[in-house]
């Protein structure tokens, strides 16, 4: 693209159904390089779906999803990009370091192993098998897998899933640092003060994206001072 | 113990199972498969073995017993010349056959004692031993009548009179016990890889489906080579199977069932969601194989119907091959030989694409 890649994800006017049901309707979003974008929904408003389709595992009935400036599906800029899914998807049979090294060989990166581990707290466990990490130590190495091949757009659903509050917040820590060093992340959650940390907010329901801005705007145009407030009254007056 | 409980784990098994129609299906439609494979296999008419009768005698005795041959229901017997008939057990087409000498009747009323050649293929040794009691039948009336001993002269083109049950299954065995053990394991790994969404992160990564079957593939190819190189030597060495072919052959042909398995566990998968389901699969595609690939019930003594089923069947061939090598002591130069790697590679290059092929980027 002649521009130089002016947005991390550009999706426009997206649309998925699965049967009878919407799960995506018209949906246009941008994400620049350098910002943490939110989407918040709650359960089964197409969040992972909107995800989904920006990796190419699902092919959008309708319009047309444009990722680092190249249309998707294309396999050459999925190396570029990091995907964490909902469940922690690792092999159970290989230790924290095996897992993370295998994504990067799949990815093609140079080492990084220990650099990945090290930025979620888990060097120390690196030979411990998958089976034997809590809940949280095996978030932390699926999102390891996520990034270790320093990917320029890191897509994260719902991250924080089943992790305490205190790691959560050291989470957030990193996934701003990330942006700050150059890369776009775009993370789906339904928890409110995580959405508070985003650069910019999308809030999606029905399959539709009902609002979009910094989370200052939002409040602002909701004329509320919580976010929750404003998620509620945003999405009560779309449904009118 | 409280009868409520109970039942409640035992409706909540009911109910599960009337989700799952296709384990139902599987659970009271596979039996009937299964059984009605088998009556038709022993019942539908199946041919005997057939049998050659030379009879070469100057006296009245041996046209007696040759029409009794002839009137067997247990063997289908024909008359020969002797050249005739060694040709045609060269070429499979006879199981085997008998010679009455010229001085057959002579013999029988002077010495009292028979002595006809029987001459047996022998690498089935169901249908040797059927032959062998047709013919031994055919003299009891001319026995009891004449009161003359009964001693053929068996030799065999293939095997001899040691080679056992066993040395006709093990050669099947030897490349069966590879092929499924690494079918089942390749699908249930393949659906784990899908269950803990480790398969999604793969389709989201710049991986080519091509890559991800031929680094299966790869992986457990190794793990088939091994076991197929443990299989064989137990099998020569420890259970002494008998074995006149070449050893490395026999390996080969083991290896291309191994990876065509391999494959065949990829492309099934695909058609499963969970492990349970994939497991479904050995009742319904691999039980019906074991019946009619030749391994238990020679292909030749099937009914016509069913003949025409096995010769589609990849197995048959490869079970065909083993026991081609290790029995018969074929090389590539036997043009039966030829037919049967031919058959297993195009196999195994099938199951390669069609692997390749249903393996979407988009994993519903």
């Amino acid at each position: 693209m002649a521009t130089g890649e002016p947005y991390a994800v550009e999706a426009l006017q997206v649309s998925k159904r699965f049967g009878a049901q919407r799960a995506l309707d018209g949906v246009t979003l941008r994400v620049r390089r350098g910002e943490v974008y939110g989407i918040l929904g709650p359960n089964g408003a197409g969040k992972t779906t909107l995800i989904r389709s920006l990796v190419g595992l699902i092919v959008p009935d309708g319009g047309t999803v444009a990722v680092l400036g190249r249309r998707m599906p294309s396999l050459d800029i999925l190396a570029r990009v990091g995907y964490m899914t909902q469940q922690a998807a690792l092999y159970p049979d290989l230790s924290a370091a095996e897992n993370v090294r295998f994504f990067a060989e799949i990815y093609g990166a140079d080492g990084g192993v220990r650099e990945a581990l090290e930025f979620v707290d888990l060097w120390d466990r690196r030979d411990s098998v998958v089976s034997n990490l809590s809940g949280g130590m095996r978030t932390r190495c699926s999102l390891a897998c996520a990034l270790v091949h320093k990917p320029d757009l890191l897509l994260l659903d719902e991250p924080t899933v089943g992790v305490d509050p205190q790691l959560r917040v050291q989470l957030w820590d990193r996934f701003q640092r990330m942006a700050r060093e150059g890369a776009a992340i775009l993370v789906s959650s339904h928890v409110m003060d995580e959405a508070e940390r985003c650069d910019r907010l999308g809030l999606i329901r029905f399959g539709r994206l009902l609002a979009e801005g910094t989370v200052a705007e939002l409040k602002r145009s909701a004329g509320v001072e919580r976010l929750e407030d404003a998620f509620l009254k945003l999405s009560e007056s779309s449904a009118a | 113990m409280s009868r409520r409980r109970v039942a409640a784990i035992t409706r909540r098994l009911l109910q599960q199972f009337r989700r799952d129609r296709r384990t139902l299906a599987l659970l009271f439609f596979a039996p009937l498969v299964i059984l009605a494979l088998l009556g038709y296999l022993l019942r539908g008419g199946g041919s005997v073995p057939t049998m050659g009768v030379a009879n070469l005698d100057t006296g009245p005795l041996g046209g007696v017993v040759a029409s009794q041959l002839e009137r067997s229901n247990t063997v289908s017997a024909t008359n020969m010349s002797q050249a005739d008939a060694e040709t045609k057990l060269h070429n499979g087409d006879l199981a085997g056959y008998v010679v009455l000498p010229p001085d057959f009747s002579a013999q029988a009323q002077q010495a009292r004692v028979v002595a006809p050649d029987v001459r047996l293929e022998g690498s089935q040794p169901g249908l040797s031993g059927s032959i062998l009691q047709a013919v031994s039948q055919s003299f009891t009336a001319l026995a009891s009548t004449a009161g003359v001993h009964f001693e053929p002269r068996v030799t065999y083109l293939y095997g001899g009179p040691n080679f056992d049950t066993l040395d006709y299954f093990g050669a099947a065995f030897v490349g069966l016990v590879v092929f499924f053990l690494v079918f089942v394991i390749t699908a249930v790994a393949f659906l784990r890889e899908r269950g803990q969404g480790t398969l999604e992160r793969l389709m989201a990564s710049p991986l080519r489906r091509p890559e991800i079957v031929l680094g299966y593939m790869l992986g457990f190819t190794v793990l088939a080579l091994i076991q197929s190189a443990e299989v064989l030597a137990f099998s020569l060495l420890v259970l002494h199977v008998h074995n006149s072919g070449n050893v490395a052959l026999i390996f080969i042909l083991e290896a291309l069932m191994a990876i065509a398995a391999v494959n065949l566990g990829i492309f099934l998968s695909m058609f499963a969601r969970t492990e349970f389901q994939a497991v479904q699969f050995i009742p319904l595609v691999i039980v019906p194989q074991i019946l009619l690939a030749g391994i238990i019930f020679p292909v030749s003594t099937e009914p016509r119907l069913l003949q025409v089923l096995s010769h589609v069947l990849p197995l048959t061939y490869a079970v065909e091959g083993m026991r081609n090598i290790m029995i018969k002591g074929a090389d590539l130069g036997w043009s039966s030989l030829q037919l049967d790697f031919g058959v297993v590679l195009g196999f195994a290059v099938l199951v390669i694409l069609a692997g390749a092929t249903t393996l979407r980027r988009r994993i519903a």
